[in-house]
């Protein structure tokens, strides 16, 4: 049974799709419209880091009272570009005893594994590359997926402080990566679907009806745990024990120079992004404009296309990410492990059987 | 020459010869160059003074993140700079060597300060300073000062993104051999010159003579002194506590010599301990209530022509007098009853006298040198000390 | 297995979990320097380590030996160059004290009035440092903000930032400038809003409070036994203060209190060190009601020689107990010149305090120790 046969307004076809399929005949057409979205999402996911690492060097910049890069195009915009051409044109070394195929292997996953999420975010209401009806279940299988590469990176480096770095991430990501799927289960059982996109239509209406304020106050806190597991899957501080620079140097980074290396950052960040556009997906409405519930306003607002407030929630929750990584000192390993096990994985237990709960009382709108 | 690449080197060979290859290749080694200057990443790495002032660079005011310099990396797997902030000592020069060598090239080196440029304030005299980085490793720019300002690095890097912004295929970035100043001569040769100008007749004096002047000083009045108030037991007090049980002990005048008393009541209690009563006389300094000496503050030795005296000196915090302990260690036997047990302090202290003068103490638990390489030759601190090879003699 | 140097075998137990060493720096981003630590670690935890010193060892000693008292001076900047302030003042007073030279009042005000200064400015730099060293960049950065202005009425007073080389025997080299009052003025106000500031960024933050509570724990009597002095001993409730103790300079026409812990753990030697910025704002305000005219120099000499024997002094610096050891022969250059610097018995106490904790808490303690790596190894 379908909870919102009603309330589907919009088509799930994509106009650019349809368009190939009338122009090409069959087996070809999947063929170009595939090649059209893994070019689209490799596009996005080469020029998200740049716009991130550019971001995130003038927020912490300001947030420090200076002024970040300023030399290289206007306000230092090129300069994420000049890094990566320079680390592209960089030695690459490999340390003497490293594993030599998993030590190449290691930097390539993560970034496979955010790409491979990034097939079913919906971006706008028609933009999305598959509409999977299992969409957080994949989501939670490819993002798991990242752990391999870091684990393997730590592994493969033969350097003690790489060793420690990767099994600090290997008991870090595990904990939290559970974190987050009973959150994105709460999610799952408050919409009735698996389906992001379905996710996203279950919070139609005014922004009221979002899951961040329509599941009164647990709606909140669930954001705010969500948060929380999610900047510490990202290992961003205050949780970054897994590169903890004043700690184990570089994590389990330690031996990588050049492109490899820079795999590695660009992964981070289009972790991050992915990260926020999820927060956005399950609990601000994803592509859905923030509906006031005053006629005109709420008309002008839907002018606006979908992608855009895609895009504007999730880097507004990029900055909430930014704002604790420059704000908070590092938790220690242990305190870390304490606080997932003990604090958060609770808390999302309750909040389960508080979801539980008000559907079966029917106290929330569906 | 460094390592010659398929890439650097074939592909431009490859396509040089094509038509407009050359204005191909050019562009992209204009934006591999522009790259590179504008993403230097230094590495973390500050010996003393400099790094404070490297510091201050990244700090709010100077703020080197304009210049993307920002992201200072721990690793030098990741690193592209290396600014040798600070002393190098002939302890150091080794790992700093093995850094250079992790970092992947193209890397470049600062060298900021006189200590990084020649050896700065310690050239003359010390036996561990390295007489500049250059000698170790191949340096690009040098920033003189001691140390420099902000500013200065801030100039220094932007003189290095100079010189990063020439190189291309005509001009490949290589690792260079580190530059070897050479030592002693240049001061030979000068002291030849002057032989040689002083064998010369002066010159009379062509223009009128410049008139001696002479720098005015301030006539400053005399105020008297203000003593350190010293609190608890006077030195007499202390002194007659200790040989009420220890009648050999006898105080040190102020010039150095054995008295019978002390000079004035409260002057400081500097006793002479015979080298047998040593370790007891400290034991009864610590746990004689009325003293109640719990502070070791320091161990050292002196070397005089005869004999080594080893010095400390104890406090009281509560009651807050204090007293001075030598005693004489003979030149041939250099052995003295370790104050570990008594007082764990007394450990790092004693493996410094060991390092620096040689002398052992019995009942340490772990007598290594302290500061200096196992392999080096000789006790610095010792007056009889010559090392030629590592201590450069002042011409003056 | 060879074992690193300083290490003794130990069998492991039946049962019980391998063992490995660590190498830290002499290049790492925690020690401050070139301080090399080896750890033997169970996992994460620390079960014994072993500090090698040396790095800069660069024979200051030695080489006081060949340069004259006045020579000497600008070396002890480089000594503790966090508080090269202190550092002079303290070679300055063995001077006076061997040559009975009288300081005027002007001079003996200004001494407070930079010292304190000083010491305000290494613990902004400290306080900087051990945010970073904990994660919290953010915090390095405000710490260096503050410590700017302190560094311009530095280089108003004697042309240098850092190193500055300014006491002399009898007073200081150089007068000090019409701007000098108005800036102290003002860095008072700054720096009290600062500590404000200080306590809202990281001081009730609580994970910083979780990762410095009960860390490091320093008894009251091994803090003793160590030697250890400065906010290291007084975190450990000792209330010694050589500025309360023994005074110096004008320092007992000063009001203001010495800050003690309870427990001397990290958290405990964090609020000494920021109670003391403030007290050191308390001393600055008296002096600049009462800052008076007159010269700022009794006597210059030509050349300083010491009579025969050996003179001690000492002063409370940024770190701690700083003192001079001077045996003089009667020339211009001393026979034996021994500095005490406070970091080195602080360091000693490390190898006591890290055992069973984790590598994130050595460095939190390391930072809490306040070190200088070239003080040590002078």
């Amino acid at each position: 049974m379908s909870v919102f046969p009603d309330k589907v307004l919009y088509p799930p076809n994509n106009p650019i799709g349809d368009l190939v399929r009338t122009l090409v005949p069959a087996p070809f057409s999947d063929v170009l419209n595939g090649g059209l979205a893994i070019f689209s999402l490799l596009a996005l996911a080469s020029l998200t880091p740049v716009v991130l690492i550019w971001l995130e060097r003038k927020v912490a910049a300001h947030f420090q009272a200076r002024l970040g890069p300023m030399r290289v195009g206007w306000h230092g915009t090129l300069q994420p570009v000049a890094d990566g051409i320079k680390l592209m044109f960089k030695e690459i070394l490999k340390p003497e005893g490293a594993d030599t195929f998993l030590f190449f292997l290691a930097p390539i996953l993560p970034a496979t594994a955010s790409f491979l999420v990034l097939t079913v975010l919906p971006f706008d209401h028609h933009l999305q590359v598959t509409d999977l009806n299992a969409g957080v279940l994949f989501v939670i299988a490819a993002s798991g997926l990242s752990i391999f590469g870091v684990l393997l990176a730590g592994w493969s480096s033969n350097n003690k402080y790489s060793l420690l770095g990767g099994i600090r991430a290997g008991a870090q990501m595990i904990s939290f990566e559970i974190s987050l799927a009973l959150l994105m289960l709460l999610i799952v059982l408050l919409s009735g679907t698996a389906s992001l996109r379905g996710i996203v239509l279950a919070q139609q209406g005014t922004i009221l009806d979002w899951w961040i304020f329509k599941f009164p106050l647990f709606g909140l806190v669930a954001f705010i745990l969500f948060l929380i597991s999610s900047t510490a899957e990202l290992n961003r501080g205050p949780f970054d024990i897994v590169e903890a620079e004043s700690e184990l140097t570089g994590g389990f980074t330690t031996e990588y120079s050049g492109i490899s290396f820079a795999m590695f950052f660009f992964a981070e960040f289009v972790n991050m992004f992915v990260a926020a556009a999820l927060a956005t997906t399950l609990f601000l409405g994803g592509f859905l404009a923030p509906q006031m519930g005053w006629g005109m306003l709420d008309r002008l607002l839907d002018a606006v296309p979908g992608f855009v407030w895609f895009f504007a929630k999730t880097y507004g929750v990029i900055f909430i990410y930014m704002w604790f990584r420059w704000t908070f000192p590092r938790l220690r390993v242990d305190q870390l492990m304490v606080f997932e096990w003990k604090v958060l994985l609770p808390m999302h237990l309750f909040l389960l059987a508080v979801a539980g709960f008000f559907i079966t009382m029917e106290w929330i709108p569906l | 020459m460094g390592k010659v690449g398929i890439i650097t080197r074939g592909v431009p060979k490859l396509i040089d010869p094509l038509p407009g290859g050359r204005h191909l290749i050019d562009g992209i080694e204009f934006i591999v160059s522009w790259a590179r200057a504008n993403s230097l990443w230094p590495l973390v790495y500050g010996t003393a003074c400099c790094a404070m002032e490297m510091m201050s660079t990244g700090g709010s005011r100077h703020d080197w993140a304009r210049f993307g310099v920002e992201v200072a990396r721990a690793t030098p797997r990741q690193a592209d700079l290396i600014v040798l902030a600070g002393t190098i000592v002939e302890k150091m020069s080794r790992p700093l060597v093995t850094l250079y060598q992790q970092m992947p090239g193209p890397k470049y080196v600062i060298a900021m300060g006189s200590c990084a440029i020649s050896g700065g304030p310690f050239i003359y005299d010390s036996y561990s300073v390295v007489k500049g980085g250059g000698r170790l490793i191949p340096v690009d720019v040098y920033i003189p000062g001691c140390p420099p300002r902000p500013e200065a690095l801030l100039y220094g890097i932007m003189q290095l993104q100079k010189i990063i912004r020439t190189e291309g295929r005509r001009n490949p970035w290589q690792v260079k051999e580190p530059y070897q100043v050479p030592v002693a001569d240049s001061f030979s040769a000068a002291r030849t010159a002057w032989a040689v100008a002083e064998l010369q007749p002066l010159r009379s004096p062509s223009v009128q003579a410049i008139k001696p002047t002479r720098l005015v000083r301030p006539e400053y009045p005399e105020v008297s002194r203000q003593a350190v108030k010293n609190q608890g037991l006077s030195g007499q007090a202390i002194l007659s506590l200790i040989q009420k049980t220890f009648p050999a002990v006898r105080p040190v005048g102020p010039d150095g010599l054995l008295t019978d008393a002390l000079a004035a009541p409260d002057s400081p209690a500097d006793l002479l301990v015979p080298t047998g009563s040593y370790c007891d006389l400290v034991n009864f300094l610590k746990n004689e209530p009325a003293l109640g000496m719990d502070f070791l503050q320091w161990i050292t030795a002196v070397d005089w022509p005869d004999r080594f005296d080893v010095v400390s000196r104890f406090l009281s915090t509560s009651k807050g007098h204090a007293v001075v302990v030598r005693t004489a260690v003979d030149r041939d036997e250099m052995v003295l009853p370790s104050l570990t047990p008594l007082f764990p302090a007394a450990s790092w202290h004693e493996r410094e006298v060991y390092d620096l003068f040689g002398i052992r103490f019995t009942g340490h638990p772990d007598l290594r040198r302290l500061f200096l390489d196992d392999d080096f030759p000789g006790h610095p601190l010792r007056k009889d000390f010559r090392d030629e090879s590592r201590v450069m003699a002042r011409p003056y | 297995m060879e074992l690193p140097a300083g290490f003794t075998y130990r069998p492991i137990q039946n049962g019980a979990t391998d063992e490995y060493f660590l190498n830290m720096g002499p290049q790492h981003p925690s020690t401050h320097g070139v301080l090399r630590l080896v750890l033997r670690l169970d996992g994460e935890n620390i079960i014994e380590i072993v500090p090698h010193l040396g790095y800069v060892h660069r024979g200051i000693e030695k080489m006081g030996e060949n340069q004259t008292y006045l020579q000497n001076i600008h070396l002890t900047d480089r000594l503790d160059y966090l508080s090269a302030y202190s550092n002079n003042l303290a070679l300055c007073l063995a001077i006076e004290e061997a040559l009975e030279i009288g300081v005027p009042e002007r001079g003996e005000y200004l001494r407070v009035m930079i010292c304190e200064l000083q010491r305000i400015q290494s613990h902004l730099l400290w306080w900087g440092v051990l945010g970073m060293d904990m994660g919290a960049v953010t915090s390095f950065l405000y710490g260096f903000k503050e410590r700017e202005p302190i560094t311009d009425i530095f280089e108003e007073l004697c042309g240098a930032r850092l190193t500055m080389n300014f006491f002399r025997p009898g007073g200081s080299a150089f007068d000090a400038p019409e701007t000098f009052l108005p800036r102290v003025r003002e860095v008072i106000s700054s720096i009290r809003k600062a500590v404000d500031e200080f306590h809202t960024l990281l001081t009730h933050n609580v994970i910083f409070q979780e990762r410095t509570k009960g860390i490091g724990v320093l008894s009251r009597e091994k803090a003793l036994a160590y030697g250890c002095s400065g906010a290291v001993l007084r975190g450990s409730g000792v209330d010694y203060d050589v500025r309360k103790n023994q005074p110096y300079s004008l320092y007992d026409q000063f009001d203001f209190s010495v800050p003690t812990g309870t427990t001397g753990d990290c958290f405990d030697r964090y609020l000494v060190r920021l109670e003391e910025m403030l007290q050191a704002t308390n001393i600055l305000e008296q002096a600049v009601r009462r800052f008076p005219g007159g010269p700022h120099r009794s006597k210059v000499k030509a050349q300083y020689k010491l009579p025969a024997g050996s003179y001690w002094s000492q002063v409370e610096s940024a770190r701690g107990l700083f003192g001079v050891y001077v045996v003089a022969d009667g020339s211009a250059k001393p026979y034996r010149i021994k500095y005490r610097s406070p970091s080195f018995s602080n360091l000693q106490v490390l190898s006591e305090l890290v055992i069973g904790h984790k590598i994130a808490d050595l460095v939190a303690i390391i930072a809490t120790l306040d070190l200088v790596i070239p003080d040590i190894d002078r």
